[in-house]
């Protein structure tokens, strides 16, 4: 498909993956290609327009009006926090099934419709946004009841999401043929990690419809009007389940691409796997933290919601934030590239933007994206995190920083193993990742300090100017020079990776295949489980990951000690 | 070793796990509980606890409540500026686009105060914080159709400044309101006026002032009509101070000749002008779109008869007028 491919496929339509030895065949690779760009395309958009938005807030420069503010933010939101996400995960599941299962893509044909569909349904939502026109109100991402957005919006969305539902089902499809010719064999793990995110997926998609039917059948006219607490409970199960699907998704990729690249192997297949079945029944409950200064629910329900996601996937995270590094370290000390604590992440490929997006990914989104998502997940903490600008720097943190990477990380390896093309402009590819991370790093860690400290708003154009009034958040101007010109730069972090993988699909050499990264990818592999040959990946040392924990660990429970206190400087709220 | 790309064989599930590993499951297992056990806790110990009862009640009978509680609130005048004294321990805050009715107000340091947060539109954010202190901040979201009582005690005296954290429309950021903490002698405090009800002047336009009408009672209607019949140039000012914020048409009620032109001017942000009602024949269109200070028009009236007009984001909070034309 596109005509970029530089493979070639057998009288089957297989061919067989030099890098990853993986049986490739055309009818899923054709729809990787497909998702994936269209992906590329989406980040492409919402990139754009997040200068206009980070040139606003920054108000030194104060680019835009109000009403096109709310305009520009709504573009942004919905084409990265949604398009550009669930385009790349629905080819992540057609790498994570097909691909690794070694099989053809089941039901091909329903995958190109779910694409359509969703494609549909994306250009609906943009045009709609951009077309909005009053009483309508730009929705932003949450298009809150009983403030009215454009019935064309909410049609777009639901037909978004109903196309997401049918581009999944192939996926299934297939895991169900190849389960029901290999009875009571075990999925790899990255299948497993790939098949735990479509039933996420599937939930929160689901919770997608029941929020958007409704609406859009209030805005044509057919329900008077629409409890806002319901809305907002039925909302949240795809605005922040949708969020989970990228987790999963990324989390998934780590373990792929630690493997592919640096030759990681799994630790423990047991541990791992139980930390996926955690998310399968707590992660979607985690998204009644977004309720957690609401009036309307209990405070035994918020506390109760908020206890699953601390018992649950709080745990499956700090379960994940183990294995993957130890995979890593087991993984190249058996292939004799380590000595020492660290040596293992010394010798690691760090000039590989596949590598450094991967790990930059894991490093960022665990102590930005991670630790906060704990804070504000705590009931009282959210009071001073809500609608804060540090509620954005957290998911500027985990989606815009650590997911992104990861797919970015991905999509590099797409371009080498998909498409067949190696990278054109290889240095800029190089740095990519660490001046996209670094920079984004950065500006989040300055929307976290401008919410928390200053108690500045979020969705706001201006907040050193408010009408009516000689008070304004002057004090955080700043943190918000510094903002400004971090996001500028991460916006150009972003534009080199579209312009990296433009050029390398137009421009790029033939990909000469293995060794990638320093290692053979398959020469420890195999062996080793107890009683066979060789040594078991529980027999290597940890010792450098489990340093590297504890670190993240201090840094948890400082964090989370200091918000506390902040917490208890405040006056007196409740009995 | 196990690829994660491959199927692993044989009994993957007894292998055992590297000692590190375990001592990290068990570090993060004792962490979810300690997360949650604090919070728990805090609910017993801390002072910081946004739990409280929260009842359904419509819009409409909201809007009534913090009238009521308006209208029996004495006033504190603190450097020009007129704050209500909450008659007890209930302080309503009712929110709108775009503003906060029931503020400013002023409360006692050490007291406890029940704050009754709803919403007359759409959702908001009920976002405060401390003058002095800006890292003293809480935020919480207020729903239309339900109103929230939570307790509130502040130690610290000073000016608290509360702006909207949901985005309600385009005039979202300019919707700001504040308390002070501070002690005053009661002393000074004016008695709320005896007469809460309005109208009965010399005319009524049918109600349209009262909040049986479309919207809140008109409160800077105080039953008169102002007389410029005869005048050549006659202006209205849209936005100026009243009904809690800068939300109110001065005079609220104008009568003037026929063939006079009307100037509509300006004072405060996000206001329009829409029509209820004119007599037959008439064909003023109002000014739809949203307007800032500094604008004006104007129409000339032609038809006899009564034009009754509001302000849409502001109707909420009795933002309504009259052009009687004789």
């Amino acid at each position: 498909m596109f005509g970029f491919s530089t493979y070639e496929y057998d009288d089957d339509g297989f061919r067989e993956c030099n890098v990853t030895g993986l049986s490739i065949h055309e009818s899923a690779e054709d729809m990787v290609k497909l998702y994936g760009l269209t992906a590329i395309l989406a980040l492409a958009i919402g990139g754009a327009f997040a200068v206009a938005v980070a040139l606003t807030r920054w108000e030194a420069i104060g680019l835009l009006s109000a009403g096109d503010f709310y305009t520009y933010l709504s573009v942004h939101a919905w084409n990265l926090l949604i398009f550009w996400m669930v385009f790349m995960e629905i080819a992540i599941l057609y790498v994570g099934g097909p691909f690794v299962l070694g099989r053809r893509l089941s039901l091909p044909r329903v995958a190109k419709v779910g694409w359509v569909v969703m494609a549909a349904g994306a250009v609906l939502v943009n045009a709609a946004i951009l077309f909005t026109e009053y009483p309508n109100q730009a929705p932003l991402l949450t298009s809150y009841v009983p403030l009215p957005s454009s019935w064309q919006f909410y049609l777009g969305a639901t037909v978004f999401v109903l196309g997401a539902i049918v581009a999944a089902v192939p996926f299934l499809a297939t895991i169900w043929h190849h389960q029901q010719e290999n009875p009571g064999k075990t999925l790899p793990l990255v299948t497993f990690g790939a098949f735990i995110t479509s039933v996420v997926a599937l939930e929160a998609l689901l919770g997608g419809v029941i929020t958007y039917v409704p609406t859009l059948l209030w805005r044509v006219g057919y329900f008077e009007s629409l409890d806002p607490a319901f809305y907002r409970q039925m909302y949240w199960i795809i605005g922040h389940g949708s969020q989970q699907i990228n987790l999963l998704a990324m989390i998934t990729v780590w373990y792929f691409l630690t493997h592919v690249v640096g030759g990681a192997v799994v630790a423990s297949q047991k541990v791992s796997r139980a930390a996926f079945v955690l998310y399968l029944f707590f992660i979607n409950l985690g998204a009644a933290h977004h309720l957690m200064s609401d009036p309307v629910v209990s405070a035994g329900w918020r506390m109760w919601n908020t206890s699953y996601a601390a018992y649950g996937a709080v745990l499956a995270s700090m379960i994940h934030a183990f294995a993957i590094p130890a995979g890593l370290e087991v993984g190249r000390r058996a292939k004799g590239k380590a000595g020492g604590l660290f040596g293992w992440l010394w010798s690691s490929p760090w000039d590989d933007p596949g590598f450094s997006a991967t790990i930059l990914s894991i490093i960022l989104f665990g102590f930005l994206g991670g630790i906060t998502g704990v804070m504000m997940g705590q009931m009282q903490l959210n009071m001073t995190w809500h609608n804060t600008l540090a509620t954005v720097g957290h998911f500027h943190a985990t989606v815009a920083t650590g997911t992104t990477l990861a797919f970015m990380g991905l999509g590099y390896y797409v371009l080498r193993l998909v498409f067949g093309r190696d990278w054109s402009l290889g240095p800029i590819a190089k740095i990519q990742p660490y001046l996209y991370g670094g920079a984004m790093g950065l500006t989040v860690l300055m929307m976290m300090y401008t919410g928390i400290l200053f108690g500045v708003p979020r969705r706001h154009p201006s907040v050193m100017d408010i009408p009516g009034t000689a008070f304004s958040f002057s004090p955080a101007k700043p943190f918000f020079a510094v903002f400004g010109v971090a996001a500028l730069l991460a916006i150009l972090g972003g534009a080199l990776f579209v312009v990296v993988a433009l050029a390398s699909l137009l421009f790029g050499e033939p990909f000469e295949g293995a060794p990638v990264g320093d290692v053979q990818r398959a020469a420890a592999d195999g062996g080793g489980r107890a009683g066979g040959e060789g040594k078991a990946a529980h027999a290597y040392s940890m010792r450098g990951t489990f340093v590297l924990c504890l670190v993240f660990l201090g840094a948890f429970v400082t964090l989370w000690a200091l918000n506390w206190y902040l917490l208890s400087t405040i006056w007196q709220i409740g009995p | 070793m196990d690829s994660p790309i491959t199927a692993p064989d044989g009994d993957w599930w007894s292998e055992k796990i590297n000692r590190r590993e375990s001592i990290w499951l068990g570090i993060s297992g004792v962490w979810a509980l300690t997360l949650f056990g604090w919070m728990l806790g805090w609910t017993e110990f801390g002072a910081q606890n946004q739990t409280g009862e929260t009842y359904e009640v419509s819009t409409e009978a909201l809007r009534q409540k913090v009238q009521t509680y308006k209208q029996s609130a004495g006033t504190l005048t603190v450097d020009g500026e007129e704050l209500l004294v909450p008659p007890e321990n209930d302080v309503y805050v009712g929110a709108l686009q775009w503003g906060w009715d029931g503020l400013p107000a002023v409360l006692r340091p050490g007291e406890t105060y029940r704050f009754h947060l709803g919403s007359y539109d759409v959702q908001h954010g009920f976002s405060v914080r401390n003058a002095d202190n800006l890292s003293q901040q809480i935020s919480l979201q207020v729903l239309p159709g339900y109103e929230w009582v939570l307790e509130m005690s502040f130690d610290d005296p000073g000016t608290y400044h509360v702006v909207c954290n949901e985005f309600c429309g385009e005039g979202h950021r300019s919707m700001h309101g504040k308390f002070l903490v501070r002690d005053y002698d009661e002393s000074a405090v004016t008695a709320p006026e005896e007469d809460g009800s309005e109208s009965g002047g010399d005319a009524d336009y049918g109600g349209w002032f009262t909040g049986d009408a479309a919207g809140g009672a008109t409160e800077n209607y105080d039953g008169t009509t102002v007389d410029e019949t005869g005048a050549d140039q006659v202006t209205v000012t849209v936005g100026s101070d009243g009904e809690g914020g800068t939300a109110a048409f001065d005079p609220p009620a104008v009568s003037v000749s026929q063939g006079t032109t009307v100037t509509f001017e300006w004072a405060s942000n996000n206001h329009n002008l829409l029509v209820d009602a004119q007599p037959d024949g008439a064909d003023w269109g109002g000014h739809e779109p949203f307007e800032n200070e500094g604008f004006s028009v104007e129409h000339t009236f032609e038809t006899s008869g009564v034009y009754t007009y509001y302000c849409e984001p502001h109707l909420g909070i009795g933002m309504k007028g009259v052009v009687e034309v004789v």
